[in-house]
Order: structure tokens, then C-alpha cells, then sequence
């Protein structure tokens, strides 16, 4: 107690209710795009900006085809909204979507926008309802260009994004950009958790018509209440078993028969208890649950119940005014703490799930301790390895070849080393598929560069052993999508990429030596056709490019290694950039011989 | 009740949640709602359980069984006991290979098989989502027909069942517990549904002795178990007995009420939104004995009461939740590697002109220790998964072995030998029938069974690859152990005659086994190795020729006698 809503979520309590008031007025003012406002804050006299978002209550502008509307995001510009581990990407509600991009161009050339990033000035965006989706894309929409970070409000907004979304927002650090208010009992933050359907219209009919003022005080719809709380509930029930480790491999068959909405809560969520209280929620999972346990019919008969979801959507403004000055702010991670609880009204059995929700986060951190463990092993192991990789160049032979041949003692270390550090990468991405680590594990610096390093040194070994045992026969080309390369290494390979902000497949130079073992195989199956003298001068240029930025090691210019004999052996005219390539073949000799002369 | 102890992590149990998110989905609304329809419509069959097809979206299709009305009040005159099926024995498991159904469900059963050898060719062709349903007999045929299904479908098809059944009652002796099939099923019982227990409270077939077991009903699937005040899903078979045997105490007397499925569903899906009466105190200290006894409470069993032990539950859970796909991948790397390991030591003891069997026989080098805490680490492991193969249905086990013989069959191959060095360094004789261990005799069989339904590659494109190779049969050394007793009791100055008749009796035969191995080139080369046992038992076997069976000759004979061996495995010229 004590903290205001301001210190969590790091912006100043001054900003929250004018902000939430601009986002009411833009939210009803369709004329306009958005509204702008100023805000100076007494205490230092910045000042900050804040956009906010008009709305729409039209169903077409809440669902789409297919159902909830789900389109893939991860392109252009929010390419960060995807998962580097065979999640694929971020979804998000389409129609919500459409209406950010309907707003985005004005928005980019508001003068306000220049000003306030030339003066260096807080930028917000907010939306209340409907304006939340908006304010809520327009904030990642800068984020990704990596403008001076805004901030993003939302009172009442629906759900925008998917699993991934959420796991991409707080991968990237930005999770803590975005906060949402949400009434105990207001429908609209629930009403994406459950299928578009007849009772979503009414319930947006019902709201079109009360902030269109045609009608003052429409005839609330009922019966809705059942629909979307018993979908929300399918939902949380869902992700609470996960939640629970629960291990009834008939939960995913039931999966299959039921479509289940893809919206999950991401950022942090200010839960206003109705009696001045605020709950200030990070854990995804946690938010989830109390976002619909906390909605459960209670004492009070169904139909009261529904007509108070319908009117605590337009209860933020009051419910702010009175919560803001209080203080009476609770955060809840941390573990869920009891009289919280009994303000948001919980049952014994949504206490179990936040719990679990909780547990779910410690076990990740305890899963973290235990690969910063392998961290240390994974270092030992490459040091050795790099040792390895040295020797091997005194033979002339490299460590690829000599590796291949296995004749050596060493050779055979390398071998036990790199089923090793297979073992332990993975473990790694099996829990990074079954997220069972951090979200921001793979952006972390040191996995980053600790993975890459891996792949460079090792790699080569896996493609040795591979084309050793002629594997090629039973399972086709080392690289193929989605074939016999070894995850762990796509994945790491993805982590690099999406740190560098380059292509996906760009940073392929630890498959160098499969490039050329499958060419070799190909020659001779098929001769000099015009695909293979294609790919044989791709070869050239990445070893060119690669040699040049270093991420490919010159030992495979070594005079004895395969890549060398079989490129003395092509044919003149199929290698282009012959004499280049035959000056760094002789530079590489030039630097063994008098390695081996000291 | 014991509580957790200090540092270990929380459990929970999520029992309750899955039934919520049964409930609340519309999936089980879907199974349920053709089924007064159907009970209401027409008899198309002449038989007390009609059925229909139907395909509410181009993608799916549901598949409805229900009983007539009036036998839905007097279901089972009689048939409650289990009848041996041998039909169903695919769903057999090493422990209980014979399979028993319920006599009145498989009575039924069999007078619709026509129709539903029909309805299966039908389903066969179609892809998507297929739910079967059915009520209380009905669903019992329903389960039988998905089963019916299950083993005549392959694994590239694209049809996804599901069964669900309302009120059943229990169909047979087969738990399904280690197969992935069981996910396949789902059982709605309402505690107020005398049905599904008929048997149990019947006293025929209760489990009152593990001996008894191998005729009692089991339960096999998912049990969405419910009561006026919420449900709870299990699927351990033995709890779920229980629960079952306890409900059946207490709706005993009650068998004329008709229970409507579709009334408690409604009723469930609003209680999934409802607070309930008590709001949340305190934190739970231990959430899974908390919540399993909240959870078992809702469905109306007391598990103090009722003997019901959830300590042993979480200790389970426990050991369920160490298994995980991060430390099945560690394992496969470490096997991989022990393997490597093995393969090194074989590598340098050839080297060394030695074969890797005398090598460890004789414990030349210093990491012998470790190899035998590597095939120690390796023969755990394949002995874990021919035990997970066993605990499956034959016909899953089958291909769940598929998947891994090869690799099973070179471990066989690789560590056998070193078994054998250490049954005759101990002083053991015979080792093929007083020292095999049954995980050998085991993946031999499977090999065999294999090689028999595959064309085996001809021994020519094996020449070329003969120096790298395992040798074929794992008990080779055996044999040449016993060889070498042999020559030693021919030789032996107390043998007598007999001894010495057999003993040239027992060579003659090996000399014709060894022959057959060279020529399909099914040996390692490194036997010829100068110090190896063969060689050894080649110079004793060439010696006691020359003493007592001076013009003896065979093809194995002049083979060694001819230094042909020299060549043996080496890349014909071309």
C-alpha cells in the first residue's frame, strides 16, 4: 500500500485521468481521427503529449473472417512480433488491425508527433474502448522504429493480441510500455475471449447507441452474460491446466474439436476494484485468470450482474478520479496477497490458478538458474573445442576434415564434447518451445553471443558427422526446411538475425560446410546443370563475404580440407571468382607455414 | 495426511480446471445434442440401439448412438459380466494380453457389426473432426466402434476421433492407461446415474484381490465425473474405480431415475461462472492436496472418508512432472554419447591389434571401468523402453519399437559382446541359456521378426561396408567361448571317450556356424585379429586336428588354413 499507480507503471499520476478524459472525448468523436493534448505536470513542468484514439462500435470493425478475425502481424513494420522458436507469429484481430493502419499514416505526420519528439517530450497514446486496439498498434508501431519510447493507456480496451504477441512484447522489453485499466466487471475487456456471435452485436449495439446520444438511455440486451463469460472461462480454464503442469494428454485432443479464442492480456493491467482500490497486475497469466474470475457471478442474480458489465464500461473516468488520489494501489506480483484478493472478490479455486500462475513464473526463473549453470560448462566445452580447432590446423587438414576422418584421440574428444553441448542446447530449446524460460531469454546479450559462437565452432562437426555416415541417403540434404539440421542451431541462428534486424536465413555461415558436402553429392549425381553452377558461385560469394566479416573461419581455405580439393578439382569455368579465391587459399598457407615455423 | 516437504516446489492438480473447460465448451453440447433427437426419431434398426451420421460443418461429422427410450430405463436384464473377446486382444498388454467385454455391450455389438463395418469403410475415407457419441449403452457401443476404428486406422490418416460417452456403463478389463488411444475418450457420469456402476454395485466383478483383476471391469479414458455442484476430470483408472464404487453405494435404490445429461450440462456451464458460496482466505500452503480434496469434495467424495490417498497422488504427480521433453532430449544426447563412447574403445583397441571383446575380457586398459558404468547407463535405458512397449497395446507397442529397433539392435550388437566377456571371465559356461539376460533374448526376437518382413541386402553391397561393421550376431562370442571348452575338454586328459565325441560334435557345429557367418560376411574382421579368443581357439582347434583327426577337413578349415582371412572384408578389387 502506499505506491500510486504511477510509480508502478513509471509514468506520472498527473497524466492518467486527463489522458483517460481525452481518450472518452476521442473515443466519441468519430469526425477525427485522434485527439492531441498537452499535458504539463506541476512538479518538474515537463511536459507530456498525449494522442488519443477515436471509436468505432461497428460490429465489422471488432470481428472478421476468419474467426476472431485472426491475421498474422509479423511483417514490415512489426516484425519483431514473432516467436524465434517455432511459434510462429504474433496474431492479431484484424479489424483491428485495418483501423490502425486506417489512422496510421495521419498520425506519423502530426506536426504534434514532430514537435513532441523534437522537444523530447513524453509521447502517450491512449484509447478508451475501441480507441485501445489503436493506441495500443500505434505504440508498437514506434517502438519498432525505435523512436524515443511512448507510452500507451488504455481504459476498457478489448483484447488485441495472441500468446505470441504478448511473449514477443515482453522478449523485446516493452511489456512495461503498456498499461490497461479494467473495471471489475466491464464486458469489453472480456468480449475477445469469446467468438463473435449475436451477443457481441447486441452488446456493441447497445453501446453505439448510448455514445451516439441518439438514444440516452437505450434498453440493455441481456442473456449475453452466459455466452462470453462461459467462453472466457473455457479459456482460462485452458491455460490454468497448462498453468497446473497438468499432464492428461486428452486436454490437447480437446483442443483440436474446440476453437478457443487466441487473445491473451499482454502489459500491465490496473484492475479497479470498484471500492477505490487498484491492483496492479504484470504477470500474463495471472492477468488472465483474475480478468475472469473476477467477473464470476457472485451473490447477485445474473441479470444484475450483466447490467453492471454493461455500465462499469462507462464508469473510468469516476472510478479514476476517486482511485488516483487515494493511493490505494496493490500490486500483486510478487505472490497474490489476500486482502487484494477479497477486494477483486476471488474464489478459493481462482486463488489455485493465480498460484499457479505464479508458480509457472518461478519455475521459469529456476529453469534460468539452471541453463546459467550450463552457461558455464557450454564455455568449457567451446574452449576446448576452439583448442581442437587450432591443432587441426597444423596437419593442414582443418579441424572439419580431421573431424570427419576420427582417427585421432582428439578427434573422439571433439565427438563426446559436441554430444555434450548437444545435450545441453537441447534442453534449451525445448523449454524455449514449451516457453519454459524467460521471454527475454533469446534476446539476452550473452545467450546471443554465446549460441552464436556455438554455432560457428560446432556446426561444422554435426555436418561432418552427418555426411560422414552418408545420412544424406536416408534422410536428404543436411539443410533442408524443416529436415535433418539439428533445431537448436535454427533456432539460434534466429536469434542472431532477429538481433541484427536481417532476413531470416541470412546468417547461414555455419552451414558453409553443407553447402559444400551437398554440391560435391550433386555433381556427381547430376553433372554441371545450370541450378548446380549457380549455386556453386552462391558458394563462392558467401565464402567471399563470410571470410570478410569473419563469422566463417579461414581454416576452411587449409590446403587439405575438402572444401579446397574440390574446388581445385571444378572445372575453370564454372568458378568465376577463381583467382580471388585462390589469393586467400594462398594467403591462408602462407600464415600456417609460419605459424608452425614459431 | 503427510505435507509437503520444506524446498520442494509446489503441485497442483488440475482436475477441476479441465472439467471447467469441458463444460464450457461447446464441444460436449455438441456430442449431446443429437441424442434425443435420435431417441425420439425412428427405429431404423431392428436392434435396442439405433445410431445416425450426420455433418453439422463440411469438416466434421458426428457419429450418434443411443439406446431406445425403454431400454434406457431397463437397460441390462442381465449380461453383466465379461466375456473373453479375442477380437479386441490388439488392445492386450503384456501384463493382461486377453481382452473381456461386458457380455450385454458385446452382445449388442456383434448383432450391429454389419452395419458398422459399413460405417467404418465409410469413415475411413473421410478427413477432419469426427466425435462418436453416445448413451449409456449406446455409449458403450460408441466406445467399441471408436476402438473398432482405432486399430483399423493408420497413421497418415486425417481423420481426428473423439468418443464421448454419456452415463456408460464400464465395457471391459483393459485399462488402455499406457496408450496414447486412451486420450481418445471421454466419460460423462453423473453421480446421480445408477447406469454407469450397474456392474460394479452388482457385485460380480469387484476388485477384491489382485488376482481377481484379470476379469474385473475397468475404466479406460477420461472421466468427466459430476454432481448438482460441479464436476472434476481423472483418469487414473484405480481413482476413478473408486470414485465410481463410492457414487454406486449411493445411489443404490435409485435405479429407476432417468438422469438427463443436457439438464446437468446447463447446469454445469452456469456453475463455471459462478463465484460459489466461499470467497478466497489465505493462500494455500499446499495447493495440491488443497485442491484435489476441493476438487473431490465438488463430486461428492470425501477422501478421508473414503480411504482416498492424495499423498500418493502428489508423489505421482511428482514423478510425472520430472519427465519432461528438455530432459528426454538430454537423456537421447547422453545415450548417444555412451554409445560413442563404446565405439572409441572398440576403435583403439583395434589399434592396439586387439578385438574390443578381449580387450575388456582381459582389461587391458585403464577406462574399462567406465565402460561399464556406460553399459550400465545404456542397457537402463533400452530396458525402460521395452518396458514402455509392453506396458502399450500389442499393436502400438509394435510401432512404438518400430521406431527405435535400429538403434536397439546396434546397442545389442555393441554391448552384448562385453556382457558376454564378463559372464566367462567369471568362469560362466553357456551363456546363451544361463547367462542371456531377457532384454537381449527380447530385441533379438524383435530382430528377427523384423528381418523376416524386410528384404535383407545381399551380401555383396555388405563386403564393402564389412570392416565398419558390428558383427551380426550379438552371441557370437558366446559360441567361440564355448568352442574354446570344448577343444579344452577334448584335450583334457580326463576327459572321456563320450566327453571327447561330444566335445568334436560341438566343434564340428560351430566350424558349420562360423562358416555361415564368413560367407555372408556377417562378422567383424577384427576376429581374425592375431590375439583375439577366435584366433586363440583356431590355433587349440588346428592343434587337436593334428592330434587326433589328422585328414579332418571343412570349408572353415581351409579358410584359416589358407590365410584366406587376410582378405576377408577388404573392398573386392574392381
Amino acid at each position: 500500500m502506499g505506491e500510486t499507480v504511477g510509480n508502478l507503471i513509471g509514468l506520472n499520476d498527473e497524466v492518467i485521468h486527463p489522458a483517460a478524459t481525452l481518450a472518452v472525448e476521442a473515443h466519441n468523436s468519430p469526425s477525427k481521427q485522434f485527439l492531441v493534448k498537452k499535458i504539463k505536470i506541476r512538479h518538474d513542468l515537463s511536459s507530456v503529449v498525449v494522442f488519443a484514439f477515436s471509436g468505432s462500435m461497428l460490429p465489422k470493425d471488432w470481428s472478421g473472417q476468419p474467426t476472431f478475425a485472426k491475421t498474422e502481424i509479423a511483417t514490415g513494420e512489426f516484425r519483431s512480433l514473432t516467436s524465434l522458436n517455432d511459434g510462429g507469429d504474433a496474431v492479431v484481430n484484424g479489424s483491428f488491425l485495418r483501423r490502425f493502419k486506417d489512422v496510421i499514416g495521419n498520425l506519423s505526420k502530426a506536426k504534434e508527433l514532430k514537435e513532441a519528439t523534437e522537444k523530447k517530450r513524453q509521447v502517450v497514446f491512449a484509447g478508451y474502448s475501441s480507441g485501445g486496439p489503436i493506441a495500443i498498434l500505434a505504440t508498437l508501431y514506434f517502438l519498432e522504429k525505435q523512436t524515443p519510447s511512448p507510452r500507451c493507456l488504455t481504459f476498457g480496451s478489448p483484447l488485441v493480441g495472441d500468446r505470441i504477441f504478448g511473449h514477443a512484447l515482453r522478449r523485446e522489453g516493452w511489456s512495461d510500455y503498456f498499461t490497461h485499466f479494467v473495471m471489475k466487471y466491464d464486458i469489453i475487456p472480456r468480449i475477445m475471449l469469446s467468438p463473435s456471435s449475436t451477443e457481441h452485436e447486441q452488446i456493441l449495439d447497445y453501446f453505439k447507441s448510448k455514445f451516439d446520444r441518439k438514444n440516452i438511455n437505450p434498453a440493455p440486451p441481456s442473456g449475453f452474460y452466459l455466452t462470453v463469460m462461459g467462453n472466457a472461462s473455457s479459456v482460462a480454464s485452458y491455460e490454468a491446466c497448462h498453468l497446473m503442469g497438468c499432464r492428461n494428454p486428452s486436454l490437447d485432443i480437446i483442443k483440436s474439436f474446440i476453437e478457443l479464442s487466441p487473445y491473451r492480456p499482454s502489459g500491465t493491467y490496473v484492475f479497479c476494484t470498484g471500492n477505490g482500490n487498484l491492483v496492479v497486475v504484470k504477470n500474463p497469466n495471472a492477468v488472465l485468470q483474475i480478468l475472469v474470475h473476477c467477473a464470476e457471478l457472485g451473490e447477485s442474480n445474473t441479470a444484475e450482474v450483466e447490467k453492471r458489465s454493461l455500465d462499469e464500461h462507462s464508469a473510468y473516468l469516476s472510478e479514476l478520479k476517486d482511485c488516483l488520489g487515494m493511493q490505494a494501489v496493490v500490486s500483486l506480483d510478487g505472490g497474490p496477497a489476500t486482502a487484494t484478493l477479497n477486494d477483486l472478490g476471488l474464489s478459493p479455486q481462482a486463488m489455485l490458478c493465480l498460484q499457479a500462475a505464479e508458480e509457472f513464473e518461478n519455475r521459469r526463473s529456476r529453469n534460468l538458474e539452471k541453463i546459467r549453470k550450463y552457461l558455464e560448462k557450454i564455455e568449457v566445452e567451446l574452449e576446448m573445442m576452439r583448442k581442437y580447432k587450432e591443432n587441426a590446423q597444423i596437419s593442414r587438414l582443418g579441424y572439419y576434415d580431421s573431424f570427419k576422418l576420427q582417427n585421432e584421440d582428439d578427434d573422439f574428444h571433439a565427438n563426446v564434447s559436441r554430444l555434450e553441448l548437444a545435450g545441453m542446447w537441447d534442453e534449451i530449446k525445448e523449454m524455449l518451445k514449451e516457453f519454459e524460460l524467460p521471454d527475454d531469454f533469446e534476446k539476452k546479450r550473452e545467450i546471443i553471443d554465446l549460441g552464436t559462437k556455438y554455432r560457428r565452432l560446432v556446426e561444422p562437426l554435426d555436418i561432418a558427422n552427418f555426411y560422414r555416415h552418408s545420412k544424406d541417403k536416408e534422410t536428404g540434404a543436411y539443410v533442408i526446411g524443416g529436415g535433418p539440421r539439428p533445431k537448436r542451431y535454427r533456432f539460434i541462428q534466429r536469434w542472431l538475425e532477429h538481433d541484427e534486424k536481417k532476413p531470416f536465413g541470412s546468417r547461414s555461415e555455419s552451414l558453409f560446410w553443407a553447402d559444400v558436402e551437398q554440391l560435391g553429392i550433386d555433381i556427381k549425381k547430376k553433372g554441371y546443370l545450370q541450378e548446380i553452377e549457380e549455386r556453386i558461385q552462391q558458394v563462392e560469394r558467401n565464402l567471399i563475404a563470410w571470410i570478410g566479416d569473419r563469422s566463417l573461419d579461414d581454416d576452411v581455405l587449409l590446403e587439405n580440407s575438402t572444401f579446397v580439393k574440390w574446388w581445385r578439382d571444378l572445372p575453370p569455368q564454372h568458378k568465376p571468382k577463381s583467382d580471388r579465391i585462390e589469393k586467400l587459399i594462398g594467403e591462408m598457407s602462407e600464415r600456417v607455414t609460419q605459424g608452425t615455423k614459431i | 495426511m503427510k505435507r509437503r516437504r520444506m524446498n520442494q516446489v509446489p503441485l497442483f492438480s488440475s482436475a477441476g480446471e479441465q472439467a471447467k473447460m469441458l463444460v464450457t465448451s461447446n464441444l460436449i453440447d455438441a456430442a449431446w445434442a443429437k441424442i434425443p433427437e435420435l431417441q425420439r426419431g425412428q427405429s431404423a434398426l431392428p436392434s435396442s440401439v439405433q445410431t445416425m451420421i450426420d455433418h453439422p460443418t463440411p469438416n466434421s461429422t458426428i457419429v450418434v448412438f443411443a439406446p431406445l427410450p425403454d431400454s434406457t430405463q431397463y437397460p441390462l436384464p442381465q449380461g453383466g459380466d465379461l466375456v473373453p473377446y479375442p477380437d479386441f486382444d490388439f488392445l492386450g498388454t503384456k501384463e493382461w494380453p486377453s481382452v473381456s467385454i461386458n457380455r450385454a455391450a458385446l452382445t449388442l455389438f456383434e448383432s450391429l457389426k454389419n452395419h458398422l463395418y459399413g460405417l467404418k469403410t465409410e469413415l475411413n475415407k473421410r478427413e477432419g473432426q469426427l466425435i462418436i457419441t453416445g448413451h449409456s449403452l449406446g455409449g458403450s457401443i460408441a466406445s467399441l466402434f471408436t476402438l473398432y476404428l482405432l486399430s483399423s486406422m493408420d497413421k497418415e490418416s486425417k481423420c481426428r476421433p473423439i468418443c464421448i460417452t454419456f452415463g456408460s456403463p464400464l465395457i471391459g478389463n483393459f485399462a488402455l492407461q499406457h496408450s496414447h488411444w486412451n486420450s481418445f475418450f471421454l466419460h460423462l457420469v453423473s453421480d446421480k446415474d445408477p447406469l454407469p456402476t450397474l456392474f460394479l454395485s452388482s457385485g460380480r466383478s469387484a476388485p477384491t484381490s489382485s488376482h481377481s483383476q484379470a476379469t474385473a471391469y475397468k475404466p479406460f479414458g477420461t472421466y468427466l465425473l459430476c454432481s448438482e455442484i460441479g464436476c472434476a476430470c481423472f483418469d487414473d483408472p484405480d481413482l476413478i474405480l473408486k470414485i465410481l464404487t463410492v457414487a454406486s453405494s449411493e445411489v443404490a435404490g435409485g435405479l429407476l431415475q432417468v438422469v438427463d445429461y443436457g439438464e446437468i450440462l446447463r447446469n454445469l456451464k452456469n456453475r463455471a461462472i459462478c463465484k460459489g458460496p466461499q470467497l478466497a482466505g489465505e493462500r494455500f500452503a499446499y495447493p495440491f492436496s488443497d485442491g484435489i480434496v476441493m476438487e473431490l469434495k465438488t463430486i461428492g467424495i470425501d477422501p478421508a472418508k473414503h480411504n482416498i490417498d492424495t499423498t500418493r497422488m502428489e508423489a505421482e504427480a511428482r514423478t510425472l512432472a520430472k519427465k519432461t521433453k528438455a530432459s528426454d532430449a538430454k537423456e537421447l544426447n547422453d545415450i548417444k554419447k555412451y554409445m560413442v563412447m563404446l565405439e572409441w574403445y572398440k576403435k583403439k583397441s583395434k589399434e592396439a591389434n586387439k578385438c574390443y571383446y578381449d580387450c575388456f575380457k582381459n582389461g587391458d586398459f585403464q577406462r574399462d571401468v567406465r565402460i561399464e558404468e556406460f553399459m550400465g547407463q545404456l542397457t537402463t535405458y533400452w530396458e525402460d523402453m521395452v518396458a514402455q512397449a509392453e506396458r502399450k497395446p500389442q499393436k502400438e507397442g509394435a510401432s512404438f519399437r518400430t521406431a527405435w529397433f535400429q538403434s536397439a539392435t546396434t546397442f545389442r550388437r555393441m554391448v552384448e559382446p562385453l556382457d558376454i566377456a564378463i559372464f566367462y571371465r567369471d568362469g560362466g559356461r553357456d551363456y546363451i541359456n544361463n547367462g542371456r539376460s531377457p532384454l537381449y533374448k527380447l530385441l533379438e526376437k524383435l530382430y528377427d521378426e523384423a528381418a523376416k518382413n524386410t528384404t535383407r541386402e545381399g551380401p555383396d553391397s555388405k563386403n564393402k561396408k564389412v570392416s565398419v561393421l558390428l558383427t551380426d550376431d550379438s552371441c557370437f562370442w558366446a559360441h567361440v567361448e564355448d568352442a574354446i571348452l570344448s577343444c579344452q575338454s577334448l584335450n583334457h586328459a580326463n576327459s572321456t571317450p563320450e566327453q571327447r565325441e561330444s566335445s568334436w560334435k560341438n566343434l564340428v557345429e560351430f566350424g558349420k556356424y562360423v562358416t555361415k557367418q564368413i560367407e555372408n560376411f556377417a562378422v567383424s574382421p577384427e576376429i581374425f585379429l592375431e590375439q583375439s579368443s577366435f584366433m586363440k581357439w583356431w590355433r587349440m582347434y588346428e592343434a587337436s586336428i593334428d592330434a587326433f583327426r589328422n585328414f579332418y577337413t571343412s570349408p572353415l578349415v581351409n579358410f584359416m588354413k589358407s590365410h584366406k582371412y587376410d582378405d576377408y572384408g577388404l573392398p573386392e578389387e574392381a
